[in-house]
C-alpha cells in the first residue's frame, strides 16, 4: 500500500507545550482521509509540517514517501490551511494566477474553471480581501485544487459557509476523490462532515493518535431504521434476521432506505402498530467521545 | 524553481501600487516638484531671476540626484517599499498559501531580486525626472543648456551602479529585519534607524580606514568621490577597492542571514 502522508514518532514542541507528542499515523494514498480532534490535538500542527511551515522537534513525515517539506513532494500537493488570507490588493482571479506563477504552473492552471467550479465566478475580479470568510474558503479551496494535484490537505474547508455552501463543498470533495483519484485529508470539527465525506478517520488528542479506523467500523456500521411498534414480538416476525429488540417497544431494522416503504407495508399488514419510524445515522460522535479522555474535552472548551 | 518565484514577485509587486509609488516613485516626483516649485519661485516672487547669465546642466542634475538617492530621506520610502516586500507575508499571514509552492530560498531570492530591479528603475526615474526638472528650470529662468562633460556616461553607469549597491543594502536590511521581527513596521523603523545612525557617522569621518569603510554610506562617498574625479585628480584606488568589496560583504552577510534565517523559520501562524 502506498501512502500520501507518513507521521513516525513525530514530536513538536512551543516552549512548554508539546503539541504533537511522538504521532505515527499513516494516511493512505486515495479517498477522503478524516482527521478530527479537539482544538489543540494536533492537526494543525501535523498539517504545517507535512507541508513545510513548521520543523519538527524530532520524528519523521514523508509525503508520497520523500521528507515533508521538500519541493518534490509540495508539488504533488496542494492546501488550505486553516482560515486562508490573501494579499488584500490582488483579487481572486490574480490571487490564483500569482500561485500558479510560484508553482511554475503559469500557462497550465485553469483559473476561470475552478472559479466557476467553487462559485466564485461573478467575484473574480474583486479584490480577495473583501471576501467573507465563506467566500475566502473557496478561494482557499480553489487555490488548493487548481493545479491538480494527487494529495490535497484541507483544514476546516466549510467552515464559515452557509449549508447550501457546504453541501456544494463536501460534494466537491467527494467527486474529486471517486472521478479524478485526489487524495484528499479534511480536519474538521464537524463530526457529519466526517462522517459523510469520510472514508477513513483519525482521531488526534493531545498530540497523539487516539483512534483510527474505517468510518463505518468507527461509528457501528450503516444507518439503521428505528421503528417505535406495538407489538414488538410480531414486529421482530416479520423483519427476520434483519431485525433487532431496542428497548421494550422499539426494533432496529437493517435495511436500506429504498426498501423502507415495503417493510411499513408489511409490517402493516402483519397487524404492527407503527408509532414512529426515523432514521439513525451512524453515530461518529459517540467514536469521537469514547475516544478522548474527559479531560481532553474539558481542556479543548 | 526561481525563475517562477521571480515571476510571481514580480506579478505580485505590479499589482501593490500602494508599495510601488511609496516605496519607488513618490521620492522621485517628489524631488522634481520640488525643484519645479524653486524654479517658480525664483521666476515669480523674485521676480528679477538670477543676475547674469544662468546655466542648466541636466547631466550634472540627473548624476547628482542619484548620487544622492541613498540618503535617510530616501531611504524612509525605499524601505517601505522593501519592508512591503519582505514582510508583506507576515503582515497579510499569507506565508502558508505561498511557500508550500516554492523552496524557501527561492522565495526569498525572488524578492531580493525583484527589490533590486523596483531599485534600479526608483533610480532610472530619479535622473529622469531630475532632468526634466531641469528643462522646466531652463524654461522659467532662461537658462542656457550645456552639454554633458567628456566621459560622463562612464560617471554616471559608475554613480548609478554604486547608489544602487547602497539601496540594495536598505533592501537587504529590512528583508533581515522583516524576517527576525516578522514585522513591516519592525523593518521600516529598524531599518531607518541603521541608516541614519551610519550616515551621521560617516558624515563625522576624516580618516579612511578600513574601520570607515565599514561604514556603507562612507564607503559609497569615498567610491563615488573616486568615479567622479576628474582624471588627474583621482585619488587612490586603493581605498575606493576595499570600499567596494566591503559593500559587497555586507550586502552578503545581510541578503545571506535573511536568507538562511527564513529558511529554518517556523511559520506558525503566517
Amino acid at each position: 500500500m502506498s501512502f500520501a502522508l507518513e507521521a513516525e514518532g513525530l514530536v513538536k514542541t512551543y516552549g512548554a507545550v508539546r503539541a504533537l507528542d511522538g504521532l505515527t499515523l499513516r494516511i493512505p494514498a486515495g479517498g477522503v482521509f478524516g482527521v478530527l480532534g479537539p482544538n489543540g490535538a494536533g492537526k494543525s500542527t501535523l498539517f504545517r509540517i507535512a507541508l513545510g511551515l513548521v520543523r519538527p522537534t524530532s520524528g519523521t513525515a514523508k509525503l508520497f514517501g520523500a521528507p515533508a517539506g521538500q519541493s518534490s513532494s509540495l508539488r504533488r500537493a496542494g492546501a488550505m490551511i486553516e482560515t486562508p488570507r490573501y494579499p488584500p490588493y490582488l483579487t481572486a482571479r490574480e490571487v490564483l494566477r500569482m500561485l500558479a506563477l510560484e508553482s511554475g504552473a503559469g500557462g497550465t492552471a485553469d483559473i476561470d474553471y475552478w472559479l466557476e467550479r467553487v462559485g466564485l465566478g461573478g467575484a473574480a475580479d474583486r479584490k480577495a480581501g473583501t471576501f467573507s470568510v465563506g467566500m475566502k474558503q473557496r478561494l482557499g479551496l480553489a487555490a488548493a485544487f487548481f493545479t491538480r494535484p494527487e494529495l490535497v490537505i484541507l483544514d476546516e474547508p466549510t467552515s464559515g459557509m452557509d449549508p447550501a455552501g457546504i453541501q456544494e463543498i463536501r460534494a466537491l470533495i467527494r467527486d474529486l476523490a471517486d472521478k479524478e483519484g485526489v487524495t484528499i485529508i479534511l480536519a474538521s470539527h464537524q463530526l457529519d462532515e466526517v462522517r459523510r465525506v469520510c472514508d477513513r478517520v483519525a482521531i488526534l488528542s493531545k498530540g497523539k493518535l487516539a483512534a483510527e479506523g474505517d468510518v463505518e467500523a468507527l461509528t457501528g456500521g450503516k444507518p439503521r431504521l428505528r421503528l417505535t411498534v406495538s407489538p414488538v414480538d410480531k414486529a421482530l416476525a416479520v423483519l427476520g434476521d434483519k431485525g433487532e429488540a431496542e428497548g421494550p417497544n422499539a426494533v432496529l431494522a437493517d435495511v436500506l432506505r429504498a426498501e423502507t416503504p415495503a417493510l411499513i407495508r408489511a409490517l402493516v399488514e402483519a397487524g404492527v402498530d407503527i408509532i414512529e419510524a426515523r432514521w439513525r445515522e451512524a453515530d461518529l460522535e459517540s467514536a469521537y467521545l469514547g475516544a478522548l479522555e474527559p479531560k481532553d474535552l474539558v481542556d479543548a472548551r | 524553481m526561481l525563475a517562477d518565484a521571480i515571476a510571481a514577485e514580480r506579478f505580485r509587486l505590479s499589482r501593490d501600487r500602494v508599495a510601488l509609488f511609496w516605496g519607488f516613485g513618490f521620492m522621485p516626483l517628489v524631488a522634481m516638484l520640488f525643484s519645479m516649485a524653486g524654479d517658480l519661485f525664483v521666476r515669480l516672487v523674485l521676480r528679477k531671476g538670477v543676475p547674469g547669465e544662468t546655466t542648466v546642466d541636466l547631466a550634472n542634475r540627473a548624476m547628482g540626484a542619484v548620487a544622492g538617492a541613498s540618503g535617510p530621506i530616501t531611504a524612509l520610502f525605499l524601505l517601505i517599499g522593501a519592508a512591503a516586500i519582505f514582510a508583506g507575508d507576515y503582515r497579510w499571514e499569507t506565508w502558508r498559501l505561498i511557500t508550500p509552492r516554492n523552496h524557501r530560498v527561492n522565495l526569498l531570492a525572488a524578492k531580493l531580486i525583484v527589490f533590486a530591479e523596483a531599485a534600479a528603475w526608483s533610480l532610472l526615474l530619479t535622473a529622469v525626472t531630475a532632468v526634466l526638472a531641469g528643462l522646466f528650470g531652463s524654461v522659467v529662468n532662461h537658462g542656457r543648456l550645456v552639454g554633458p562633460p567628456t566621459g560622463f556616461l562612464g560617471h554616471f553607469a559608475g554613480v548609478f551602479i554604486i547608489t544602487w549597491l547602497e539601496v540594495l543594502l536598505i533592501g537587504a536590511l529590512a528583508a533581515l529585519v522583516g524576517v527576525l521581527t516578522r514585522s513591516t513596521l519592525g523593518a521600516v523603523i529598524a531599518g531607518l534607524v541603521t541608516v541614519f545612525v551610519q550616515s551621521t557617522l560617516a558624515a563625522t569621518m576624516q580618516d579612511t580606514t578600513w574601520k570607515s569603510l565599514a561604514i556603507p554610506a562612507y564607503a559609497g562617498r569615498i567610491l563615488k568621490t573616486f568615479l567622479t574625479a576628474p582624471v588627474g585628480f583621482r585619488p587612490e584606488a586603493g581605498p575606493a577597492g576595499l570600499a567596494l568589496v566591503l559593500l559587497l560583504v555586507w550586502l552578503v552577510v545581510l541578503a545571506g542571514g535573511a536568507t538562511a534565517l527564513f529558511r529554518r523559520q517556523d511559520l506558525t501562524k503566517e
